[in-house]
Order: C-alpha cells, then sequence, then structure tokens
C-alpha cells in the first residue's frame, strides 16, 4: 500500500510539475509556432512583450483594475467583516451566506448579467465596469481570509488596552490594526489575484477599451497563439515563485531560529 | 467607616437569566480582596462591571466616593490583568508597560524609563526589549502585572490570573503578587475559583454563587466559621452533619445516628430548629477506643487516602459517611475495614442555619 | 461565563448594520441585480414566454451538452480524486523537506493562472508538442490529434483542479492522530484493510469537500474547454458563451445560465446543510 501511494504520489508530481515549468523554455524559443523541445533559443519575445503596446497596454490595465478592485474590496469587507464576526443580530446567517455567494454562482452567468446589465448602464468596456464587477467576486475570498483572522482575534487585546486608557478610536489604531495587519495583507492578496486572473467576465465586458492582460490571453489563445504567451507565463510563474517563497526567506532572515519542524505521521 | 470602593445593589440579566442579583460590598483602600466561586457565579462578571466592560443592568459602583458607572473602561483608571494575560503581541515588553503611560501622554524618553522600572520591580530587569512570545508563562504574567500597575490605577483587577501556570510556578507567582501588592498599596480584587489560592492570599475572601456573594469574611472567619452549608463545602473539607437543636441554652443537638452532643459555636438558635452541624475532618480524632470527655462515634473504616505526611479516611458511621483527617505517622493504627472510633470536642462542632 | 452570554444576547443595536451598509448596498446593486436580470432575461428575451427553457430543457442540441457537461465534470471529478489522493497522502506522510517541496509545488499549481495553464497543456499536447513526438518515437507513425479534442480539455482541467482536491484531503489528513493509526494496527488491521476501516473513513470529509468543489467548478468551467476542447463537444458554459457571442441570444444563453446556476446552488446546498458553506474553500 504504502509503495504504491508513494510511486503513484511521485507520477502525479510530474504531472503537476511538468506544465508548470515548461513556459519557461518555451519563452526562450525562436518558434514562431509551439513547438517543443524549440529548435533555438532566443530572448525576441520578451523584447516583443515589453515593447508591443497590444501586451502593455492590458497589462497595465489588469494592474490598474486589480488595484482599484482590492482598494475599493477592502473598504467594503473591512466593516462588514467586523460586524459579522463580533456582533449577533437578526439575518446574520443570511448575511454571512450572502458574502460567499459571489463564489457560488458559475462565472459564465455573472458574465451575462454584467454584459447585460452594465450595457445598460454604459459601463461595458470601461474600466470602472471590470472594477466593479471584480469588486463583487472578490468579496467572498477577501472575507474567509479576514473573517478567519478575526474570528482568532483575542479580544481582551482590546479590553487591556482600554483599560489601560486608550479610547475605542485609539485602540482600534494601536492594537485592532496593527494585530490584524498580516491578515489585511494576506486578503487584499488575494483579492488582487483574483481580480488579476479572473478572466471570463473580462472576456465578455471589459472590450478593447478596458482590455485585461488574462482577455488578451485568452483572445490570442484562441486565435494565433502568440508565442508571447510563453513569455507572460514565464513571468507570471516567477511572479507566484517568488510570492509563494518570499515569505519563508523573509521569516527564515527575520528569526534565525531554524523552525520546528512538522512530525511526520509514523508508518 | 468609608469603604474606598464601593458596590451597591448590582444586578446584571441577560433575558430571563439573571447573573447577578442583588450584589453590594465595601473594598477598603489597600485591601486584597479575593471573589471566590465556580464557574458562572457571577464573580467574572462583576469583576467586568467594575471595570466597564458590562454594564449593570442595576446598582452603582463607586471608587473613593465617585460613582464610575457611567465612566467608559478607558476612562475609570483601573489596571487589570486578564486571564490569559492579553500581552500586545506587536510589542515588546516594555512597550506594553509604557502603553498606558503613552495614552496618559507621557513623553517617550520618560516613559519607557518609568516602564523598566516597573519592569524591575516586579523582577523582570533586562527583559524589556523581549516580545511576548519569547518570555515564559510566569514572565509574561509579571509583564501583564507591571503593565497594570505602572499607571498607579486606583484600583486593580486580576482575573484568574494564575489558572495558566503550573503548581509550582503558581505558588511562587501568589508570593510575588502578594509582596507586589504590598509594596505598592494598591487596593487589589483577585478573582479565582481555587480556594487554596485565596486563602492564602486575601485579606478577604467574598464567596460567590449563583449572582448572589454568600459570604464576605476574612479567610480563617470563612473556613471556620462559614454561613452557607454552599461555602463549608467549597472551601476545604467538611463534615456536614444535619441535625436539631435540643436545647440552645445548654448547646446541645441531637441527630438520629450520632445521637445527642454538644456544639460551641453558632448564633441565635432557637429550640426544635433544623440545622446543620459541620466538623471538619482535622478536628476529629481517631483512635481504637472511646477517649473522655469528648463526643465518640464508632465508625467502620472504607477507604484511606494516603498523601505522605498526611492521610483522609473515609468511613461510615451508620447513615452518615464520615470524613477525618490524620497525620501520616497515625494513620498505620487502622486498616480498611477495621471499626475504630471518631471522637471531637464541643468547640469542634459549628453550627450552620442555612 | 457570563462573556459569551452577552453576546448572545446583546440588545439590538444599530453599530453592525452600519457597517454592513456599505457592502450590502454594493451586492445589491452590482450581484444580485445583474443576477436578477439573467433571471428575468431568460423569460423575456426577446418576449416574454417560457420557449427558451423548453428548448434548453428539451431539445436534442441542449440535452447533449448537459449529458455532456455532467459527465465531464464527474470524471474530473474522479480523476482529480485519483490523482490527488495519492499525492495529498505523500505530503503528509513524508520527510518535512520533501512534503514542504510537494507542497510548494501544490500551491505553485494553485496560484498559477489557468490560462497559463491551459497553454501549457496546448504545447505539450500539440502536433509539434513532446506527446506526439513521443509517440512517434515508439512507433506511433499517425499519432492520434490529442489537442481540441475532449481527451485535452478533460487532461488541462484534471490538472488545473486538482490541487483543489489535494488541498482539501491534505489538509484532514496532516490532522489525522498518527496514535489513531497506531492503535488500528495494534488491533489487528493492516494493509488493505487498515485502509479501507480507519484510513478513508477518515479522510472522507476531505474527499467530499474536494469532489465537491471540483464537480462545481468543472461545471461552469468556461475558459479551458472553449480554449483546448473540440468544438463539437462543448460544455454548457461554452454554449452559453457561444450563444452570446455569436448570436446575441440573450433569452436561450440566459435559460441555459439559470439552469447551471440552480443545478450549481441545488449542490451547493445540500453541501451547505450537512457541512456548511464557508468550509468548501478551506
Amino acid at each position: 500500500m504504502n509503495t504504491f501511494m508513494r510511486w503513484a504520489g511521485f507520477i502525479v508530481v510530474l504531472f503537476i510539475a511538468a506544465p508548470l515549468v515548461i513556459v519557461v523554455p518555451m519563452s526562450l524559443s525562436n518558434a514562431s509556432s509551439l513547438q517543443f523541445p524549440p529548435p533555438g533559443y532566443w530572448l525576441g519575445y520578451y523584447r516583443a512583450y515589453f515593447t508591443d503596446p497590444n501586451w502593455l497596454v492590458p497589462t497595465w490595465n489588469s494592474i490598474l483594475i486589480a488595484t482599484a478592485t482590492t482598494i475599493l474590496t477592502m473598504a467594503l469587507v473591512v466593516p462588514a467583516t467586523f460586524a459579522l464576526v463580533r456582533h449577533r443580530f437578526r439575518g446574520k446567517g443570511f448575511a454571512d451566506l450572502m458574502m460567499l455567494m459571489p463564489m457560488a454562482v458559475p462565472h459564465i452567468v455573472m458574465a451575462i448579467g454584467y454584459y447585460s446589465y452594465f450595457g445598460q448602464l454604459k459601463l461595458v468596456h470601461t474600466h470602472l465596469g471590470v472594477i466593479l464587477a471584480h469588486t463583487c467576486l472578490s468579496v467572498p475570498i477577501a472575507f474567509l481570509v479576514l473573517s478567519a483572522n478575526l474570528k482568532g482575534f483575542d479580544r481582551n487585546l482590546e479590553r487591556a488596552a482600554q483599560s489601560l486608557g486608550a479610547s475605542p478610536t485609539r485602540t482600534f489604531l494601536h492594537i485592532t490594526l496593527p494585530i490584524l495587519r498580516p491578515g489585511l495583507i494576506i486578503s487584499s492578496l488575494f483579492a488582487f489575484i483574483q481580480s488579476f486572473d479572473e478572466t471570463v467576465v473580462a472576456i465578455f465586458i471589459s472590450g478593447r477599451d478596458a482590455e485585461t492582460l488574462p482577455r488578451k490571453m485568452f483572445d490570442s489563445i484562441r486565435q494565433e497563439a502568440d508565442p508571447v504567451i510563453a513569455v507572460i507565463s514565464t513571468l507570471l510563474f516567477f511572479a507566484v515563485l517568488i510570492g509563494i517563497a518570499a515569505p519563508y526567506f523573509v521569516g527564515a532572515l527575520r528569526s534565525r531560529v531554524p523552525k520546528p519542524s512538522r512530525s511526520a505521521g509514523a508508518h | 467607616m468609608t469603604s474606598y470602593l464601593q458596590l451597591s445593589n448590582i444586578t446584571k440579566s441577560y433575558g430571563h437569566f439573571t447573573a447577578l442579583d442583588n450584589v453590594s460590598l465595601s473594598v477598603d483602600k489597600g485591601e486584597f480582596v479575593t471573589f471566590l466561586g465556580p464557574s458562572g457565579s457571577g464573580k467574572t462578571t462583576t469583576l467586568m462591571i467594575i471595570a466597564g466592560f458590562e454594564k449593570a443592568s442595576g446598582g452603582a459602583v463607586e471608587i473613593g466616593g465617585q460613582s464610575i458607572s457611567q465612566l467608559a473602561p478607558h476612562q475609570r483608571n483601573i489596571g487589570i490583568v486578564f486571564q490569559n494575560y492579553a500581552l500586545f503581541p506587536h510589542k515588546t515588553a516594555v512597550e506594553n508597560v509604557y502603553f498606558p503611560l503613552q495614552m496618559r501622554g507621557v513623553n517617550r524618553s520618560q516613559g519607557l524609563r518609568r516602564a523598566e522600572d516597573m519592569l524591575s520591580l516586579v523582577g523582570l530587569k533586562g527583559f524589556g526589549h523581549r516580545h511576548p512570545k519569547e518570555l515564559s508563562g510566569g514572565q509574561q504574567q509579571r509583564v501583564a502585572l507591571a503593565r497594570a500597575l505602572v499607571f498607579e490605577p486606583s484600583l486593580l483587577l486580576l482575573d484568574e490570573p494564575l489558572g495558566a501556570l503550573d503548581k509550582n510556578l503558581r505558588e511562587q507567582m501568589q508570593i510575588e503578587i502578594k509582596r507586589i501588592q504590598r509594596s505598592l498599596g494598591v487596593t487589589t480584587i483577585f478573582v479565582t475559583h481555587d480556594q487554596s489560592e485565596a486563602m492564602s492570599m486575601s485579606d478577604r475572601i467574598v464567596v460567590f454563587e449563583k449572582g448572589r456573594i454568600e459570604q464576605a469574611a476574612a479567610p480563617l472567619d470563612i473556613y471556620h466559621r462559614p454561613r452557607t452549608a454552599f461555602v463549608a463545602t467549597f472551601i476545604g473539607e467538611s463534615n456536614l452533619i444535619p441535625a436539631t437543636i435540643t436545647n440552645a441554652m445548654t448547646k446541645t443537638a441531637d441527630n438520629p445516628t450520632l445521637g445527642p452532643f454538644d456544639y460551641a459555636g453558632g448564633e441565635a438558635l432557637s429550640d426544635g430548629q433544623n440545622v446543620t452541624l459541620l466538623i471538619r475532618p482535622e478536628h476529629i480524632k481517631l483512635s481504637r477506643n472511646p477517649i473522655e470527655g469528648r463526643k465518640n462515634v464508632r465508625m467502620k473504616v472504607e477507604t484511606i487516602v494516603n498523601y505522605g505526611d498526611n492521610a483522609l479516611v473515609i468511613g461510615r458511621a451508620g447513615e452518615l459517611s464520615m470524613r477525618v483527617r490524620v497525620l501520616g505517622a497515625d494513620v498505620v493504627i487502622i486498616k480498611e475495614g477495621e471499626e475504630c472510633c471518631i471522637s471531637w470536642t464541643p468547640e469542634a462542632v459549628f453550627v450552620i442555619t442555612k | 461565563m457570563g462573556m459569551s452570554l452577552s453576546r448572545l444576547t446583546e440588545k439590538t443595536n444599530i453599530w453592525p448594520w452600519l457597517l454592513l451598509a456599505p457592502l450590502g448596498i454594493y451586492m445589491l446593486v452590482f450581484f444580485v441585480v445583474p443576477l436578477a436580470d439573467v433571471a428575468i432575461m431568460s423569460f423575456t428575451e426577446p418576449r416574454v414566454s417560457f420557449a427558451d427553457y423548453q428548448k434548453v430543457l428539451t431539445g436534442t442540441l441542449y440535452q447533449r451538452v448537459f449529458v455532456n457537461t455532467f459527465a465531464t465534470a464527474a470524471f474530473v471529478t474522479l480523476s482529480c480524486l485519483a490523482v490527488g489522493y495519492p499525492l495529498a497522502y505523500l505530503m503528509a506522510h513524508s520527510k518535512p523537506r520533501t512534503a514542504m517541496l510537494i507542497l510548494l509545488l501544490v500551491t505553485m499549481s494553485f496560484w498559477t493562472s489557468f490560462l497559463v495553464r491551459t497553454y501549457s497543456w496546448m504545447v505539450l499536447l500539440g502536433n509539434n508538442g513532446p506527446l506526439i513526438a513521443f509517440l512517434q518515437m515508439i512507433g506511433i507513425e499517425q499519432p492520434p490529434q490529442l489537442l481540441f479534442t475532449r481527451f485535452s480539455s478533460t487532461l488541462a482541467m484534471v490538472h488545473i483542479l486538482a490541487p483543489y482536491m489535494i488541498m482539501n484531503i491534505y489538509s484532514v489528513m496532516k490532522k489525522i492522530d498518527p496514535a489513531l493509526i497506531r492503535s488500528a494496527e495494534s488491533l489487528g488491521a493492516k494493509g488493505w484493510s487498515l485502509f479501507r476501516h480507519v484510513y478513508l473513513p477518515l479522510t472522507a470529509p476531505g474527499i467530499a469537500n474536494g469532489s465537491v468543489l471540483v464537480f462545481v467548478i468543472c461545471l461552469g468551467f468556461y475558459v479551458t474547454p472553449v480554449l483546448l476542447g473540440s468544438p463539437r463537444e462543448q460544455m454548457i458554459a461554452g454554449l452559453i458563451g457561444h450563444q452570446i457571442e455569436e448570436f446575441l441570444a440573450f433569452g436561450l444563453g440566459s435559460a441555459m445560465a439559470m439552469v447551471l446556476l440552480v443545478v450549481t446552488l441545488i449542490i451547493l446546498t445540500i453541501y451547505h446543510r450537512r457541512f456548511g458553506l464557508d468550509k468548501l474553500w478551506g
């Protein structure tokens, strides 16, 4: 059983890893079509990406939209999460559920809704339209992360601060906010990524004027399979790698004390 | 006598549930008072009302003659040590202690110096730069204490602060807290459910049960002259014997099993009154044969629990289960299953009317 | 104690409502209304009738797409389980370093845009790709078309959704007390019976979580089937998009979308009743 599981596991590792890393050599390929292994290597497609406004504008749009989405999401979700975690009131169960609903609805359904509704509001093909739609889709993930953090928050810390002479406002600024900072950062990051990666709604409503990177990639893959996609994929791959690895390195540098190793299950 | 902290008819109810029922108490300046009681007895709720985190449904709280009922927690100038210490994880020990001074507008360099001094007082000189998670439980406890004292609060509240510590450290901290409290002379209320902690530390113990104060008195008074059967069983070990007063003048009572016997303590009693008699296990003597001048009863020994220096002998005298505390050396004279004689003097018998 | 009671019965106050109001209004205007728009369009476009529903629920083409979508979602879910279970097991029971590396890999995959992963499969399965080359190398003269088939889109979806399954199962596996396994062994369970009667039931909640999540995402999957699948064997989301983009058939598209939504919500409601929806995303 055990050996079988291990072998099966290693095959699965290959299955998962191969598609992730294959984009790196592809991005350096000098072929104009999808050829693997590449016939030769050059950096031409990197140059193409960094000089072609057809790619740079969508990249910029995506960054702009994701940033605005993050700010709007957090502005709405932070107070709501405090209300839902810290207070009990009639209808709270329903409100909790509503926070998660955008995650439960297939994006294609939302995409049609926004396409038609924003069409009437003249928000189709605008940055604002995409931001408004993406904020709605980012709410559940930001809420899940933040509410988990807030539930783990020891309210005695706030009581202690007040007993020590801090008014409710100063308690919030000096104690609550700094202690919740990691949770706030992580939920902002999740909201950002949710927006940055969102494809389906963007395909339907971003149009050419507010075209996002995923929409551009989708169109490109569908039509011509431009090798620049491999470049973007590689860049995104490394962005994720850095994003995941950075906390470990920062943690390792800050406290040179080695982390206690998790005990591996015996048998 | 003017009291310092005055609770008058504090009531707290949640819907139909009454958490506190007419609690009144006066505490003198500099006094160390312990709130003792089981979980849910109302001791923590009372503490939270004093601190201002809970609003009383009725009644008033005064400190030094001023009502504080309308003040927000941060305006009350009360230091609190929480059960889990509630140290701010993002601040170092000295920053934690400096925090109340910072809130009071003390400038940073002066405030940090005072915080360092306070840390020295609680025995943490040189630990100021550490974050709470780099400190042991006992050290965190001391930081919390220093933080609650540094701004010279008008009252210090300790909410089961020793609950998380192991036994040896707890005893050490009991002595330490008492020492610091005496040296600063701060009026202190200490909440615990541990009766030995309450006995060893307090000037006065307030026993809570079901949202009421059962008794408020000095530790030895509580132990020897409990007002109710609950207090008698909650503090120390006890033999409670139902009895009827046969003659209040000559101080004699009667129990169907044990027969008539004398008592010494007790308030105004009337003949025929049904009462409970308290005899502490260590006031009972165990012997092979009856001892003259004492009330003697035969007991069949059922269980002997040895603690080394002493032992608890549990046996049966007729209908009654009796507990006798004997010195470790004396326990060798009997075995489980044997019959022996237990005896006490009238002074060992205290009459409880409730 | 008193504190927890107080929160239960705290008097109704206005604060939570004030804090919730901005988001509540936002969700009403930008979530509920567009969704309602879809519902309304489904029987008013181009005129008020249930014709589109009739078409969607009885038309052969649509029935085939629904069946195809369900079959694909079920197959992808089972494949994710087959792929994810051993890997989660490996993660939970390897040396810390190995476990950490696999965790890193799965996390990487999870966070890598699925467009990127879709593109990768295009490379891997393309006519000039390594898999075709391998097939030719082992002597298959005319390898079958891999790309733009049901095979390629299913394979890519398994790859894209497997991390959801793995994370869910792993989080349950690593919480299993090793003492439980040891005590089962001491009671005589070993090999298959140990797995079947002890380990598998203990990991069932993770399997349920992962499966529901993968199945539901797969039902509404648009991008990957559209890019990698066969145009003749569309899944429902692709067909909805097609109706809107190509024919501007809002009524028909909305009716299909409503059917997809209702099915998804039924599955999630059943899940919510048993486990609570907030558990689904870990």
